[in-house]
């Protein structure tokens, strides 16, 4: 009870965060893995990570622009202070959602072959970036970049809940079309609703919510609560509000278990989250194997 | 004279600057039953995306009259992980009626039903999609292209990869809804004999080769061989087409 109470005490954030962060996650990897395109959760979270790294070459003061837009001082607003990590690592992302929706115009390579491509190239260049970054040590920077649910605070926190509402928002004001072009974009094509807009819309909100979440939780935690908690929500339920339901309370539920045994058993934070899933996800997998089903 | 509800006239059609088919002139009409056949390959499935509008066409016009596509596609292409009901499914065929906004009305739910009881799946309306055989989920993507009300029904190769029964069953099926319903059919299959006994016209086709007409017009021993490069046997039997293929070793 005491780690307990220590773990609310010194990481509030942490906590919460880490909360809305399995929440979106597991909310969105139901459509990544449901449209199979679990390749692309991976790519985009390489991107992110990539995007953060550019920022810290500086080569476009992006905060500077903003600050004296809004008329206030970087070092004075926390949530600027974090503004162009965050910003860049959505830019990449985004853009290489807009190519990915591209793809289909071409038939030479495949859509896993492109996003091969992305993925490595998305590697090199953090790799690059970070060998030019004017911050010397290169363990910190690779720490910074790749995220850490213990670095939550409260901006952070409230950037994580506001990607929560905004996917809500989206998923539930444009419900029919989502649900029709992620089923069967060809018929929805044929029957009135424009696929190419609607796959477009869809793969930015998804493109936004892995890349912030990246930025904030790290690349592992994500791409893993992208696929997990959907596959436990998918292996479980034979509703698809269920398949939902599960998912996202499973995103919730684990990462402050893991927050609590990580401190408790000095384990990093993020690899703890990946790996007390994939337990659940074991337990869930043998219980359904056990009952025959 | 059945009233015109659209025509190609000279479209070439093809992807970028490829062309796969040149001058098609096609006037689809009101009760019309077209079938579509062609080898694998032979841009049968361009075609429709043209028709459809997903695709634009190389060159020529097309024009449109008002009217609303049912699409049924290759049921292959259709295999969701999420575990939706053929309620949801057959659903999906009222959204673009009801506006970005709008949410499924009374009147959106007894168009489903009718549709689900349209093609004899009524008692399966919980059942979930994944679960269905081949002709079940055949039947589910043809209730919900008719939910949309359609004037036209397209169907891209609906029996493939079906048993014999479902296969026939399905046929009589569209058949039925043709007759009964006097909706105009647009059945597209590589199988001729799918189509040569249920369809009035025929659109016969292959790279560089494309013949429109009613059917006993089109379907011959030397249109057949242009299309297959093989020889085929025409023949009627009380009234009904018998084609054979010549194999020659």
């Amino acid at each position: 009870m005491e780690t307990v109470n220590q773990v609310l005490e010194f990481f509030p954030y942490a906590v919460l965060g880490g909360i809305l962060a399995g929440m979106i996650c597991g909310f969105l990897g139901i459509f990544v893995v449901s449209q199979r395109v679990v390749f692309l959760g991976a790519t985009l979270t390489q991107v992110s990570v990539a995007g953060v790294a550019f920022s810290f070459l500086h080569l476009i003061n992006i905060e500077g622009m903003v600050a004296s837009l809004l008329g206030v001082t970087i070092t004075e607003d926390s949530f600027l202070h974090n503004f162009e990590p965050a910003f860049f690592s959505l830019l990449f992302a985004v853009i290489v959602v807009l190519i990915f929706s591209q793809t289909y115009k071409q038939k030479v390579l495949t859509q896993d072959g492109i996003l091969g491509i992305i993925f490595v190239v998305a590697v090199a260049l953090r790799i690059m970036f970070i060998q030019k970054s004017p911050i010397a040590e290169v363990s910190e920077v690779e720490s910074i970049l790749k995220g850490d649910i213990l670095f939550i605070g409260q901006s952070q926190f409230f950037t994580l809940a506001g990607i929560f509402l905004f996917t809500l928002l989206i998923f539930t004001i444009f419900q029919k079309q989502l649900k029709f072009v992620t089923f069967d974009a060809e018929s929805a094509s044929a029957h009135g609703i424009n696929s190419r807009l609607w796959l477009l819309l869809f793969y930015i909100v998804v493109g936004m919510g892995i890349s912030l979440t990246t930025r904030f939780v790290g690349d592992v935690f994500t791409f893993a609560y992208l696929i997990i908690p959907a596959s436990i929500g998918l292996l479980v339920s034979k509703k698809v509000s269920h398949v939902f339901l599960i998912a996202v309370i499973a995103g919730g539920i684990i990462p402050p278990i893991s927050i609590f045994l990580a401190f408790k058993y000095d384990f990093s934070s993020g690899p703890a989250a990946v790996v007390t899933m994939f337990i659940l996800f074991l337990l869930v997998y043998g219980y359904k194997k056990l009952r025959g089903s | 004279m059945e009233k015109e509800i659209l025509k190609f006239t000279n479209v070439t059609i093809g992807y970028g600057k490829k062309k796969i088919i040149e001058n098609i002139s096609v006037i689809i009409s009101e009760n019309d039953f077209i079938g579509i056949v062609g080898p694998n390959g032979a841009g049968k499935t361009t075609f429709l995306k043209t028709l459809l509008g997903n695709l634009k066409p190389l060159s020529g016009t097309i024009q449109k009259n008002s009217h609303r596509f049912g699409y049924v596609p290759q049921r292959d292409t259709v295999q969701p992980l999420l575990p939706y009901t053929v309620y949801d499914v057959v659903m999906m065929g009222r959204y673009s009626l009801m506006g970005i906004f709008g949410k499924p009305t009374k009147k959106d739910w007894d168009a489903v039903e009718a549709s689900l009881e349209h093609v004899g799946i009524q008692h399966l309306k919980n059942y979930n999609y994944n679960s269905l055989s081949g002709g079940q989920r055949q039947r589910t993507l043809i209730a919900r292209a008719l939910a949309v009300e359609p004037n036209i029904l397209i169907l891209d190769e609906p029996t493939n990869g079906m048993d014999t029964p479902s296969h026939y069953s399905l046929l009589n099926l569209i058949s039925r809804l043709h007759d009964d319903n006097k909706l105009t059919i647009l059945l597209v299959s590589h199988l001729l004999s799918d189509v040569a006994n249920g369809v009035k016209k025929l659109i016969l086709m292959d790279k560089d080769f494309f013949q429109f007409g009613n059917i006993d017009d089109v379907l011959s021993e030397e249109n057949l061989q242009k299309t297959y490069s093989s020889e085929f046997h025409v023949n009627q039997i009380n009234g009904e087409y018998v084609i054979t293929s010549i194999h020659r070793n």
